[in-house]
């Protein structure tokens, strides 16, 4: 008992202490359920590459097979450069991709970006975003 | 078993508290704090010693691309808060800030519109590079952060008596050894001194001091004071690092940007049609 204890103890300060806080004063991160994450499989339609935060608008079919279309948003251009080595050609419109995201509280097709599967490869991983309550 | 815990629960504190202070603070995130030397979050890298640290330098040379570290939580100027007037308190309980502990959607930060951000909040943004250029006279800050600048002169001349209020103010250096102290004066009050909404008078007068410890760090202690609208200064600081890696960009806040992304992010992610 002890043990396990001790091991979930120490698995929740490793994830506080590398968790970043990275967001953004431009009034977002508080309209994301942080708490709960959604995954999709989606098309890229739209990627803003500028400020204030960096966001990649997709299609997604939804359980009926209808088309919507989300947004998820994340860092400011030279954040997602220095973090992530992103360009302004990291993702293009038709770009199939899964992406995984913090959803709006009020259940509106938008999220706060957590990660992204483009052709096998991670492009970039914020899942530890979802320990910033509050912030 | 107790003894066990509690030895936990120090480490654990201690751990944080370092990590907290290894982690940038700054308002829209702290991967450029490692820029030059290291890519990345912030995870260790920080405290990793510089091969360059031990150069030689000028200590009255400040020339180069640097990145800041403050050392207020996020959000705040400084750690500790000095008490507000009435007129700061309801100012501040106006102010509905995109970020911090008082967060919410759809706020009023001025930023959120464009409007500059401001001296010396400007100083506190982190993730962004900073670029001091040095001529026998002037000092001039170009910030990558909403790519705007000031200037501090250092040819003797006096602060202006009766100055036309900007949001950047006036600023004027002398050295004290190798001490560059920098008073600022001459604010306008429409920007605010943190992302958590704290607000500052045209009265606003700012002490800096600027000190090249070593050939890779500039500390720089400030003290703002604003009797109008605290019961005593702010005190904080910054450490700038040399990141000559680091690209000086063109992070600047454009008014159609920022209405496209209100219409497409951040409504939608509020309110519902």
């Amino acid at each position: 008992m002890r043990k396990r204890l001790s091991i979930y103890f120490w698995l929740a300060a490793a994830v506080l202490m590398i968790s970043a806080p990275t967001f953004a004063h431009h009034g977002s991160i508080v309209s994301y359920d942080i708490n709960k994450i959604v995954t999709m499989e989606g098309t890229v339609t739209e990627f803003q590459w500028r400020n204030p935060h960096v966001y990649v608008m997709y299609d997604v079919k939804d359980a009926q097979g209808k088309v919507v279309n989300w947004g998820a948003e994340t860092h400011s251009p030279i954040v997602c450069e220095n973090q992530d080595g992103w360009t302004k050609s990291t993702l293009k419109p038709g770009d199939k991709i899964t992406i995984t995201v913090f959803p709006s509280k009020i259940g509106t097709t938008r999220g706060l970006l957590a990660k992204i599967v483009l052709n096998g490869k991670v492009i970039i991983d914020d899942t530890g975003r979802g320990v910033q309550a509050g912030q | 078993m107790r003894n066990y815990l509690a030895g936990s629960i120090i480490l654990l504190a201690a751990m944080l508290a370092l990590s907290t202070v290894a982690r940038a603070q700054t308002e829209d995130g702290q991967a450029g704090q490692q820029a030059g030397a290291n890519r990345g979050r912030g995870r260790g890298q920080a405290n990793a010693p510089s091969p360059t640290a031990n150069l030689p330098f000028d200590p009255h040379d400040f020339s180069g691309v640097w990145m800041g570290r403050s050392e207020a939580p996020i959000g705040r100027l400084s750690s500790k808060v000095p008490a507000m007037t009435p007129w700061a308190q309801a100012r501040y309980d106006a102010a509905k800030p995109g970020l911090g502990p008082r967060a919410q959607p759809l706020g009023n930060d001025p930023i959120m519109i464009c409007d500059p951000i401001g001296y010396p909040r400007i100083a506190h943004g982190g993730a962004y590079p900073m670029e001091f250029v040095q001529t026998k006279d002037r000092l001039i800050e170009f910030f990558d952060f909403f790519y705007t600048y000031r200037t501090i002169y250092l040819d003797g001349r006096p602060l202006p008596s009766d100055p036309e209020p900007r949001w950047y103010g006036y600023s004027v250096g002398r050295w004290e050894g190798n001490t560059l102290v920098v008073e600022s004066a001459g604010f306008n009050d429409q920007s605010w001194l943190d992302t958590d909404g704290h607000p500052h008078t045209d009265q606003m007068q700012i002490e800096e001091r600027f000190q090249r410890v070593d050939h890779d760090t500039i500390e720089a202690k400030m003290t703002v004071t604003d009797s109008k609208a605290y019961t005593a200064p702010w005190v904080t600081s910054v450490t700038w690092k040399l990141s000559p890696k680091q690209k000086m960009r063109e992070d600047l806040c454009a008014p159609s940007d920022e209405a496209k992304y209100k219409q497409e992010m951040r409504e939608p992610a509020a309110q519902k049609n």
